[in-house]
């Protein structure tokens, strides 16, 4: 399922123009980064893709679907969104009846919505902690269980706002993780993010936004290669990929593995 | 601190320039007055000679009248009708609805207490008006009062924006795991559990963070505080309260007296 987002003009209430002509288009199964400074309008656009926020100007397609002209519950059954913050969406008793509410909204049969649940947990390393109350476990597994709860939708689209933002070393691996497994079964991956290491190592694509506009888009080692005009979204290519830069490589590296092949020839 | 709760008005004015416990002991001083002194017009007097100028003089006369006429009159008039059919009082019928009937005397009769429901009222809100609630409380503080209570009376005030933006993001998170809070009220009202949910829990988790990390930072602490802001106050604001407070002994010495 695509999208298909054709020059995108947000602006808030306030008069805010968050979004200044967006226009971008992501296939079916792409892992798409989305970085770029604070304010630069990254949650607003990521906000257009389910619905949350429609257009001023420009359309968005999700598949067929243009995005005014259906509710977000109703988009739900297509775009899952990670929300930065867990605290706002947990509210149920268990882990268990967290994560099947999306799946019960989606109005699946019983059966299906235990298996679709029962899945996100196992993906999420959850599947021990079933019967725990979720303000009973600590920030970062609370994360994984806002992350269960949309990965149990099987949305053929999953946008993750900030996911590694305050987590942990262990968690961001397990976050790959869960990266790497909807990549394998053929979904589109879309995050937003800060950090510019888990982008290297998990997407194939990433989109560069300063001030409500595409600054770069394109495969992940020509973004980053380009350190001059990140800069001016204040972006930093990774550690690794300047360190092989300065060592004078032709190519640019963007993870270890990369450099090392690099350095052997 | 967002304003969006408290009515508070900035402006540049003698009323807004006043200490804060003045402003409380005047208005407390009307509202007795309006009340006690034994004369049937003292309410209009109060709100046409007194609350009204002080409105003007203090730059907030717009705001205040539109909380009066919008807000302050329908209650008050409202009050005013139901007093005037059914007081039991009176012979001379001046209107009937039905079994009711209103009186000159019962219609007078609430027509008083109105007036003075009506002086309650707009005193408090010219209070509130030219009184930013935290002024109020770091004066309050400065004077004995402990700073338990006014970070309570504070945080009450903040925390009410803080959830309004809360409830936002929890509908937004809610409403992309596909929870219906679009089409019909029976869906809405199913929709309740899961955003007041996070809305409490979340509170809770916050209140608990910020009374860590006040206590932290030695909120609880024995000794008197420096007071960040200088909250002004005068001889002349002292003896003003306490003439006040005399005219309050007064009004009511003057009420038994005349009773
Ligand atoms: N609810 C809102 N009302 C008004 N302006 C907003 C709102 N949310 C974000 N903005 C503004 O829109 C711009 C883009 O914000 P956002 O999309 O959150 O950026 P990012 O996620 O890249 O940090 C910023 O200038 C921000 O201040
Ligand atoms: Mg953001």
């Amino acid at each position: 399922m695509n999208i298909e987002i054709k020059s995108l003009h947000f602006a808030y209430p306030d008069g805010t123009e968050a979004l200044k002509g967006i226009s971008l288009t992501i296939a079916s199964g792409e892992q798409i980064a989305i970085v770029g400074q604070n304010g630069a309008g990254k949650t607003t656009l990521a906000r257009h893709l389910n619905g949350l926020l429609k257009p001023s100007g420009g359309t968005v397609f999700v598949g067929d679907w243009e995005t005014t002209q259906h509710p977000v519950a109703k988009l739900a059954a297509r775009v899952g969104y990670v929300f930065q913050n867990p605290d706002e969406q947990l509210f149920s008793r268990d882990v268990l009846t967290e994560v099947s509410f999306g799946p019960r909204n989606l109005g699946y049969a019983k059966e299906k919505v235990d298996a679709l649940a029962q899945r996100a947990l196992a993906l999420t390393e959850l599947s021990e902690k079933t019967e725990v109350n979720p303000y009973d476990l600590s920030p970062t597994w609370r994360k994984m269980v806002a992350l269960a709860s949309i990965i149990a939708m099987d949305t053929p689209i999953v946008v993750f706002d900030e996911p590694t933002t305050g987590q942990d070393a262990a968690n961001v691996a397990r976050i790959a993780r869960v990266v790497a497994e909807l990549k394998r079964e053929g979904k589109t991956v879309i995050a937003i993010t800060h950090d510019i290491d888990f982008c290297a190592e998990n997407f194939e694509r990433v989109v560069a936004l300063s001030r409500g506009q595409i600054l770069l888009d394109g495969a992940t080692r020509d973004v980053l290669g380009q350190e001059a005009v990140l800069a001016q979204t204040y972006v930093e290519p990774p550690q690794l990929t300047r360190l092989g830069k300065r060592l004078g490589l032709k190519e640019t590296v963007v993870n270890q593995e990369e450099l090392l092949q690099a350095l052997k020839k | 601190m967002s304003d969006r709760l408290s009515f508070h008005v900035q402006r540049d004015s003698f009323l807004h320039r006043l200490n804060p416990l003045t402003k409380l002991t005047l208005a407390f001083a009307l509202v007795v007055v309006a009340f006690v002194l034994p004369f049937y017009w003292t309410p209009i007097f109060v709100l046409f000679a007194v609350i009204v100028p002080l409105s003007v003089s203090g730059k907030i006369f717009r705001e205040f009248s539109w909380a009066a006429l919008r807000l302050i009159l329908p209650a008050v008039g409202f009050l005013f009708v139901m007093q005037a059919l059914f007081q039991p009082i009176g012979e001379q019928v001046v209107f009937k609805f039905y079994f009711l009937d209103a009186t000159t005397e019962s219609v007078a009769y609430a027509f008083r207490n109105a007036a003075r429901i009506f002086v309650m009222i707009s005193a408090f809100t010219l209070f509130l008006l030219s009184t930013h609630p935290s002024e109020l409380m770091s004066d309050l503080t400065r004077r004995g009062l402990p700073s338990q209570f006014s970070y309570v009376v504070i945080s009450t005030l903040q925390i009410i924006p803080q959830m309004q933006a809360k409830a936002n993001a929890i509908i937004a998170a809610q409403r992309s795991r596909g929870l219906d809070t679009e089409s019909s009220f029976l869906k809405r009202a199913g929709a309740l559990g899961p955003l007041v949910g996070p809305l409490v829990f979340g509170s809770l988790v916050e209140v608990e963070e910020r009374a860590i990390a006040i206590e932290a930072r030695g909120f609880t602490s024995k000794r008197a505080k420096t007071s960040l802001y200088e909250i002004a106050d005068s001889k002349f604001e002292s003896v003003l309260r306490w003439s006040l407070v005399a005219l309050v002994v007064l009004s009511i010495g003057l009420n038994l007296w005349h009773s």
